[in-house]
């Protein structure tokens, strides 16, 4: 039987309100797999969630992840995990004079932090199953950073070293640990990014990718092949996503 | 604040523009030294000094120094 399903598979994905994570949870659910959704705003929360595939393991919890006791509460509430996506982020472009602590706390605390609490705590609470695949959204900017994104890039370079460390410290469940590492792609964070940078300077960027920018499913397509079994020799990498944008060649 | 000294401070934040280079009717997109970059510290400088939001969008209807101080005048009132 083909490898590349999600069948008997249970996989929490945070950040599931919109963009990637929602899509994300879209295709779980299409590939087979249950899922459990968590995300702050519990209306859109409820529109993931209705527009996934009807399965009797599909499960929603509203959780504000910044906050330590919803954390710890969604913990508790979590099946057994056969996967997980972090998907929570968000991108803020700082020139580096303008640096702050209060900034690099609100960058760090929703890119990096929030991932690292939420995993040790549902390793300590051994809510993962044998051979369970963890997947973390980096970018490609973690190695390929841009003016403004010295917090955004720092944050993704700093998730990619954790899964890596992930991967080391739990290889002898059969637990796998990767990243996707995506360029642009059109999302509500991608419309927000329209809004702050220039569109002049935008759709300069968006020209220089060969495959055109990205969709929402083809990052989730990549999500699904790393939570299948189909990937079981893959651990500790980073695959890049970018339509041949860091080809350079345009 | 007036708008002398608003064109004081992104004299100082912007290194490529000399003291006393801009005017209120100087369109800083027109200007030889600008670029992307300039965007990212002009709406950081007014976020931090004004603690007003500045969108790509606002950059680019705007003609003139005049025009964007007019922009966070009014919104410093709100």
């Amino acid at each position: 039987m083909t490898p590349f399903h999600l069948h008997n598979k249970t996989i929490l994905v945070t950040g599931a309100s919109s963009g990637i994570g929602k899509q994300i949870a879209i295709s779980i659910c299409e590939m087979g797999g249950n899922v459990v959704i968590t995300g702050r705003d519990e209306e859109r929360l409820g529109e993931t969630f209705a527009a996934l595939k009807k399965n009797d393991g599909n499960l929603t919890i509203t959780a504000d992840l910044l906050d330590k006791d919803n954390l710890s509460d969604l913990v508790t509430k979590l099946p057994l995990l056969d996967g997980i996506v972090h998907c929570a982020g968000i991108v803020k472009p700082y020139p580096v004079k303008f640096l702050s602590e209060e900034k690099i706390f609100e960058t760090f605390q929703t890119n990096y932090n929030i991932h690292v609490l939420l995993m040790a705590q549902i390793t300590r609470q051994k809510k993962l199953n044998r051979n369970a695949s963890i997947v973390f959204l980096s970018s490609i900017s973690a190695a390929h950073p841009h003016k403004g994104g010295a917090l955004y890039s720092g944050s993704k370079a700093a998730i990619e070293s954790f899964s890596k460390v992930i991967a080391l410290e739990f290889y002898s469940q059969g637990i796998r640990s990767n990243c996707i590492s995506p360029a642009m792609v059109k999302t509500p964070m991608y419309e927000y990014a329209e809004k702050g940078a220039s569109k002049e300077t935008l759709d300069e960027h968006v020209n220089k990718y060969p495959l055109g920018v990205g969709t929402t499913s083809d990052i989730s397509n990549t999500a699904v092949f790393l939570l299948s079994d189909a990937s079981k020799w893959i651990t500790g990498i980073s695959i890049t996503l970018d339509g041949g944008f860091l080809l350079g060649g345009i | 604040m007036d708008i002398k000294d608003f064109i004081n401070k992104i004299e100082t934040e912007i290194d490529e523009f000399e003291e006393g280079s801009l005017k209120p009717e100087t369109n800083l997109r027109n200007t030889s030294a600008w670029t992307s970059m300039h965007a990212l510290i002009l709406i950081a400088l007014i976020d931090t000094e004004y603690n007003v939001t500045i969108t790509g969008e606002d950059l680019r209807t705007i003609t003139s120094i005049e025009d964007l101080y007019n922009i966070v005048k009014e919104r410093t009132r709100q």
